[in-house]
């Protein structure tokens, strides 16, 4: 119908447009009203978010951005306007006074506000990653290897009319995240059980050795995040607990002690893909375990990982297979029952070939075809950005670099992995 | 707790000493000191060293003792070592009179100086004090302690008056009708900065602060010494001084520390416009106030634009009965205290006040963020009932029941909830 109104000269374009605009209005949305939190995080989309703040409060932001002082902000995104929201400083080493990391709370001065349902979103400063796409990729890899992450897009960071620069929008970790991956479990949407957010203790590497009956050691690693007002029993009592069994119980003994305090399988899947992606910041990372946030389901004793922050990834396309298993007590336990170790290398296999397989349309495969895409995608906004810690020359080193990792990465895996499990070498190893 | 006996029992033996001086003049010695009278006496019920008719030091002491319960319980003590100070006060001939007095905390570490002024009182219609004590704004706020006749001020006291601040004031009075005027180095304890500030040296920007403030018993010249509208007395007041730019605002605040509106960003003036009115008809008491604060919020919006005001308004009004039949006027006679073997002075309080924090502007949806034009309010409702009881000169004991219900379940000292109650039982030692 509207192809014809098109190629007809006597109807002029601003009736179409005119009738098109009655039509959305009769299907009960405006044009605006129609967007959504998928919208939001549309991967193909480069967007621009705008901050309206005042000019001291954001210059106090920068010059105090190790602290964790709220400031009012409106946002405004593709013709919306969220009003009334919070705004902070946020990251860990990736903290900066020039382009700093935000968190924008929208309920942060009224509890029930949400935008396009969501309570609050990570505006990801991409300081530590100079190709600027390692954490999107990751978390478009785990999430078609069914591991619990945030959707991620770009956006250009407009304040108060000033670009900032080029940021990810990160999907934060909260009850919306929680109910949208866990959906309905025994007819009970997944939206409040208790969530932690794992925090790292510099100079104090944990990797899942027993810290002992007192739960503060617990408290100071597990950030509750939900259920704050409940017991530090409720809270940290059955993670000391999980901590204690995987100390004490021997590996052959580990599975049935284990399973109904922890989805070993979601587990050993999130730490085998991490490992894929070679990620050495990760659970079994460089100083210990970290980024992630843990997850005690609703109305049960079972925990999962939620993977977070994977701007370390790809570090090398020969990252060993069983990189630190040796290091943390539960993995390598896990890894002594023949069981879960098959399923780990399974997962590698299943990420290589995920990595390695050609979508419709596509002369290469989806890992490297994703990663050209997004580099396309921000190839422009990432030189303009005034604010980010690294040259353009730097950035494209980055770019070629994280090009030349999947191939490589795929070939690599799919080989030690058969070593691993004494299955045949595919063709081409050595 | 040693230190917390010891200043008990330092004002429990001094307290009986003077009422035993008291006790003493009362059979005889009332009125002005002899002449001759030199040394180490009592002037104004106080312990003093007497140097001549007209000049002498007088030793101050305030000790008060709070024991508090909560529903619900908001974690906090049960008891609290309200306020020790100690001070001196005296005249210096007869044209000038001074007072100094200091606060020392729960564990005996001074804290800061309350009173140090020097007052010129030559003339009735031209006096002249500087120094450092209350600005001439609100009228409980401008009462002693022991004047008070709840165990916490209403509000609007402690929370929208300057209370005290370094200056000059110039005051007379006459045939009923008294002013006020000063001019003061900030803008009061009560409105002091303290949070952070973004610039550095913008404390230094506070005030200065002019205030003036004007009475009047206006029933006085139509009526004779006996009416009872004589002792009706009427007044309005106001401030105006800077406000540097930053989180500087007054703030919301209850009884027992929890601030139920946040300070917001201002820029410009701060204003305080207050009304007043006192009666004293026999045994009974009423009196009530009205005061409104008004702070600039120039250029202080989102995209730094210019908000509307930052308003914090609010009133109380409450009435007292001396049922053992004494005079409120004056100060209440102590014949009859427990050291004559009688039951000293009981009365009875009731006040209801409230105090709300908003903006000027409502247009819009109201927000919480302290950059919002129109900015959510929050109100405090506070019913205070109390029994004062006299026991002998110097000592009081007070109890309170106090029913507080705020208007924003979100900004309460037990998120979610709205109503709270209290009960203080006080032993205030003062002379």
């Amino acid at each position: 119908m509207p192809r014809r109104h098109v190629a007809s000269p006597a109807v002029p374009d601003a009736l179409i447009a005119v009738v098109v605009w009655m039509l959305a209005l009769l299907a009960g949305a405006s044009p605006a009203g129609a967007q959504t939190a998928a919208d939001l995080f549309n991967p193909t989309v480069l967007h621009r978010v705008d901050l309206l703040m005042h000019s001291q409060d954001w210059e106090k932001l920068k010059q105090n951005f190790q602290e964790n002082t709220y400031y009012p902000a409106d946002l405004q995104w593709n013709g919306q306007t969220v009003r009334n929201s919070g705004v902070r400083s946020r990251g860990l080493g990736s903290r900066s006074g020039t382009k700093p990391g935000l968190r924008v709370d929208f309920d942060r001065y009224s509890t029930s506000q949400t935008f396009l349902g969501l309570k609050s979103m990570v505006l990801d400063n991409l300081t530590q990653d100079q190709s600027g796409v390692k954490e999107s990729v990751t978390m478009r890899l785990f999430a078609r290897l069914g591991v619990p992450a945030p959707r991620e897009s770009f956006a250009r960071l407009y304040v108060n009319n000033e670009l900032i620069g080029l940021y990810a929008v990160v999907e934060a970790i909260d009850k919306d995240l929680l109910a949208r991956v866990f959906g309905s479990i025994d007819g009970n949407v997944q939206n409040d059980g208790y969530l932690f957010e794992y925090n790292y203790l510099l100079g104090s590497p944990w990797r899942f050795d027993y810290l002992g009956s007192a739960l503060d050691p617990y408290q100071a690693r597990f950030d509750a995040k939900t259920k704050e007002d409940k017991s530090a029993a409720d809270k940290w009592g059955p993670i000391e607990e999980l901590v204690r069994l995987s100390n004490d119980t021997p590996a052959s003994a580990l599975a049935p002690m284990l399973e109904p305090r922890l989805d070993i399988a979601a587990l050993v899947r999130y730490v085998a893909a991490q490992n894929f992606v070679a990620q050495n910041d990760g659970f079994l990372g460089y100083d210990g375990m970290n980024n992630f946030y843990f997850y005690r389901l609703e109305d049960s004793t079972r925990h999962v990982f939620i993977a977070w922050d994977e701007d370390n990834a790809f570090l090398s396309a020969d990252f060993p297979l069983n990189t630190r298993h040796e290091e943390n007590i539960l993995m390598r336990k896990l890894m002594e029952a023949s069981t879960w170790k098959a399923q780990y290398y399974g997962v590698l296999q299943e990420a290589a070939d995920s990595a390695a397989q050609a979508e419709d349309g596509q002369a290469e495969g989806w890992l490297l075809a994703e990663m050209r895409r997004q580099l396309d995608l921000i190839g422009d906004a990432m030189r303009e950005d005034p604010s980010k810690p690294y040259t353009n020359d730097e950035h494209a080193a980055a770019r070629a670099a994280l090009l030349d990792f999947p191939a490589p990465r795929i070939s690599y895996v799919r080989c030690e992995s058969a070593r691993a499990t004494g299955a045949a070498l595919p063709a081409g190893c050595s | 707790m040693p230190k917390r006996t010891l200043i008990l029992a330092v004002m429990a033996i001094v307290c009986l000493t003077t009422a035993g001086a008291r006790a003493q003049d009362q059979a005889g010695q009332t009125g002005p000191a002899n002449e001759a009278e030199r040394g180490f006496g009592w002037r104004n019920e106080r312990p003093s060293l007497i140097f001549g008719e007209d000049v002498y030091v007088s030793l101050r002491a305030k000790a008060v003792f709070d024991w508090r319960g909560f529903d619900p319980d908001l974690e906090e003590d049960t008891f609290d070592l309200n306020v020790a100070r100690v001070g001196l006060k005296g005249e210096l001939t007869r044209h000038f009179d001074f007072e100094i007095e200091r606060e020392m905390d729960e564990d005996g570490v001074w804290q800061d100086w309350k009173d140090v002024y020097v007052n010129w009182d030559t003339f009735d219609l031209f006096q002249v004090r500087a120094g450092r004590y209350k600005l001439p704004f609100g009228l409980e706020q401008n009462l002693g302690r022991t004047e008070i006749d709840f165990i916490y001020r209403a509000r609007i006291s402690t929370q929208l008056t300057p209370a005290r601040d370094k200056g000059v004031t110039v005051s007379g009075r006459d045939r009923g009708l008294g002013y006020e005027v000063g001019l003061f180095n900030t803008d009061g304890d009560i409105g002091k900065l303290t949070e952070p500030q973004f610039t550095p040296g913008a404390e230094d920007d506070l005030g200065p602060t002019f205030a003036a403030r004007v009475t009047a018993t206006v029933f006085r010249p139509f009526v004779g010494e006996d009416a009872a509208l004589r002792s009706l007395r009427v007044g309005v007041a106001y401030t105006n001084g800077n406000l540097p730019e930053g989180l500087n605002s007054l703030r919301g605040e209850t009884p027992y520390g929890y601030d139920y509106f946040e300070p917001v960003y201002v820029k410009g003036r701060r204003q305080r416009l207050g009304l007043e009115f006192d009666w004293t008809p026999g045994p009974f008491g009423v009196r009530g106030e009205w005061i409104q604060s008004r702070e600039d919020r120039l250029g202080q919006g989102l995209g730094n634009r210019d908000l509307s005001d930052f308003l914090g308004t609010g009133w109380y009004v409450y009435g007292t009965w001396i049922v053992t039949g004494q005079d409120k006027d004056d100060n209440i006679s102590m014949r009859r205290s427990v050291l004559h073997g009688g039951p000293g002075a009981i009365e009875l309080a009731l006040r209801y006040e409230q105090l709300s924090f908003g903006s000027a502007s409502s247009e819009g949806l109201p927000e919480r963020n302290p950059r919002a034009e129109h900015l959510f309010e929050n109100r405090d409702r506070i019913w205070t009932a109390g029994v004062n009881w006299y026991v002998m000169p110097h000592v009081k004991v007070v109890t309170n029941a106090i029913h507080e219900d705020f208007e924003d379940p979100a900004r309460t000292p037990l998120s979610g909830e709205t109503s709270f109650w209290s009960g203080v039982l006080r032993l205030q030692i003062v002379f």
